[in-house]
């Protein structure tokens, strides 16, 4: 079985019109992701982290370049098969969580499984809130949970339809540091489950948990190496 | 089926909830609703009465009246018209071959009316023995006047229920004599109830005596006041009334270029009439109806804009968690029509009742009809999907990551 997951061939993103100011995002970057890594993608704020990501979890589509996702050729995709790709094999975890407010912890995360044809929605939600120990916490509203719980909740959205990846964005960004390590531990409890997880940030602490790092600067790949802390990252 | 209670689930996850702004996107469809519930109500009303109008007065029969030139509905201006005669009706009868029968009669409102110590006003009609054919109103019990009452000029007469109960009660009044004026007269029936006439008079409150017996014992009259004609089919009517119209003015011997001096009715003018006076009405409400559903959809659109524009971040996410263009589409016309089809259903409450209490002020006649529910529920639906389209489509193009951004 073919174990690369995702396959990028010189990806480029370019902001601004030719003629104008233009800033280059992501320059001509290329990297395989297998199966069942844990990926973190490091550089300093502007580098580009953020917008290689969202390219690799097609949110946003490539200037220049090639990306293959699972054998397939994702960047000649148009938006309806995108959406689809996304609903059903990527999970996205933000800094913000971006919940909807004012709706129930269980709603938040049947929210992807509503535009998937999959059946007992409730029941796959209730399932990934117990994956990420909340079970006691599915009516209460974003407001009325902590900031790592919230976070949580975001989690177990990401993982509850079964995606192939999961890209995390700075998903501590916004905790302090006891919810910050809660998070990255269960990141690394979802790893060893053997879930690929992609997680951008800026704090070497949180990279330290992850087994590849990648450091990226102006949109370029500066480094690639094992996380010397956890031995090999090729399981 | 699955398909719909996820679109459910979809729109309840994001149905707005600010309460503010949903009573603003509501108000004006309420309004319009209201206003549409009103006419349909109003407007149905008017046309059930039209059609009662059309039933008691006969598809396949028309009118002749003494008097030219006066519209339905007015008084009579000046005195009584003496030209129309019972030869008239005869004649007519024999020489328009589309007559089936005719029944020539006078009046007299408000008459006193006296048995033994009681008294009641009802109106007096003379009438024929093909009044009963021609009218299809008979005799409840007793018998109905004859060619021999006519002939003889007898002193008999019919009752209408309502004077039977106000002198009678419970008595049998057959074979009992009445005073019309000074005059006696013998019961010789009870009519079979009628109720109220179109114009709102009580149709059972009369006294019928034989046509010739009125002229010439209570009246003292040589002329008619109408004629009711009932023709063999309704296909001819236009060419019948010209007929009728010809011969009148040859007996009545009115030279060309002179007004008629009679009147003829058909089942047409009668719904006309009673169309113009519905009209002036609707038109009013039809207006209010059309502007507050056009501002309500306005104001719809614009809520909806600044909504969509709010939650960019949340269109986003929907979009990052696998909804497509057409999902989120789906899901602001979606709330866009749910606000408006809930006004719609207030309206339609409120129309409802606003026509009863019009009704009560006005007595004029309404009723609540399941055309003017759907009528409301369709329109208030398509304000919202209309109203919705522009931000819906606006919604469905924002772009994942500069909407999560935002
Ligand atoms: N929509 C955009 N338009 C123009 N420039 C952008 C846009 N998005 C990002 N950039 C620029 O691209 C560079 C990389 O941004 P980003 O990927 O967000 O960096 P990081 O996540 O590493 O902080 C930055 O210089 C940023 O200003
Ligand atoms: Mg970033």
């Amino acid at each position: 079985m073919n174990n690369t997951l995702i396959n990028a061939k010189n990806l480029s993103k370019i902001y601004g019109k030719e003629n104008s100011a233009q800033v280059v995002a992501v320059n001509e970057v290329s990297m395989e992701i297998r199966r069942g890594e844990f990926v973190a993608i490091m550089g300093a704020s502007g580098s580009g982290k953020s917008t290689l990501m969202n390219i690799l979890g097609c949110l946003d589509k490539p200037t220049r370049g090639a990306l293959f996702l699972d054998g397939s050729e994702v960047s000649k995709m148009d938006d309806e098969q995108l959406a689809k790709i996304r609903n059903q094999k990527i999970g996205f975890v933000f800094q913000s969580f971006n919940l909807l407010a004012r709706t129930s912890a269980l709603e938040n995360v049947e929210l992807p499984l509503i535009y998937s044809d999959k059946q007992d929605i409730t029941k796959l939600a209730k399932e990934a809130l117990q994956a990420v120990g909340l079970s006691d916490r599915l009516d209460h509203h974003p407001s009325e949970l902590s900031g790592g719980q919230q976070q949580r909740v975001a989690v177990a959205r990401a993982l509850v339809n079964d995606p192939e990846i999961i890209f995390a964005d700075e998903p501590t960004g916004n905790l302090d540091t006891r919810s910050s390590l809660e998070i990255i531990a269960l990141f690394a409890e979802l790893y060893k489950m053997g879930r690929t997880i992609v997680l951008v940030t800026h704090e070497p602490d949180i990279a330290a948990h992850t087994r590849r790092i990648i450091k990226i600067a102006d949109g370029k790949i500066i480094a690639d190496e094992e996380n010397r802390l956890h031995g090999t990252w090729q399981k | 089926m699955a398909k719909l209670l996820r679109m459910k689930k979809i729109a309840y996850t994001g149905l707005g909830r600010n309460k503010l702004r949903t009573f603003l996107m509501m108000i004006g469809v309420v309004i319009g609703i209201t206003a549409l519930t009103l006419i349909i109500s109003a407007g149905i009303g008017a046309q059930d009465r039209v059609m009662d109008r059309v039933k008691k007065f006969g598809l396949e029969s028309m009118m002749v009246f003494a008097g030219g030139g006066r519209e339905m509905g007015q008084p009579v201006s000046g005195g009584p018209v003496t030209t129309l005669t019972l030869r008239d009706a005869e004649t007519i009868k024999r020489e328009v071959r589309a007559v089936d029968e005719v029944a020539p009669f006078n009046r007299k409102g408000n008459s006193e009316i006296k048995y033994l110590g009681k008294s009641t006003t009802a109106a007096v009609f003379g009438i024929t023995p093909s009044w009963a054919y021609v009218w299809d109103w008979d005799v409840r019990s007793g018998d109905f006047i004859s060619e021999d009452d006519m002939d003889n000029l007898n002193r008999v007469c019919l009752i209408g229920p309502t004077v039977r109960k106000e002198l009678f009660g419970n008595e049998n009044p057959i074979g009992q004599q009445i005073r019309i004026g000074n005059v006696q007269f013998e019961i010789k029936g009870v009519m079979q109830p009628k109720g109220t006439s179109p114009g709102g008079g009580d149709m059972d409150n009369r006294v019928n005596i034989p046509l010739t017996t009125f002229m010439r014992r209570v009246a003292n009259v040589d002329y008619i006041f109408g004629i009711k004609i009932l023709l063999n089919s309704s296909g001819e009517m236009q060419q019948t009334a010209e007929n009728i119209s010809a011969i009148l003015r040859e007996r009545h011997t009115i030279a060309a270029g002179i007004p008629d001096d009679f009147r003829i009715v058909t089942p047409d003018e009668v719904t006309q009439f009673a169309e113009k006076v519905a009209g002036t009405f609707n038109i009013f409400f039809s207006l209010v109806a059309g502007i507050a559903l056009i501002a309500g959809g306005v104001v719809v659109a614009n809520i909806m804009l600044i909504s969509v524009n709010e939650r960019r971040r949340e269109i986003g996410l929907r979009k990052a968690m696998g909804a497509r263009s057409k999902d989120i589409k789906l899901q602001f016309l979606f709330e866009a029509t749910a606000v408006t089809l809930a006004g719609g259903i207030i309206g339609i409450v409120l129309g409802g009742i606003g026509a009863q209490i019009l009704k009560m002020i006005t007595g004029m006649p309404v009723s609540i009809s399941w055309e003017g529910i759907a009528l409301g529920v369709v329109s208030s639906s398509l304000v919202g999907i209309i109203a919705g389209m522009q931000p819906a489509s606006r919604a469905a193009k924002l772009q994942p990551v500069e909407s999560l951004r935002s």
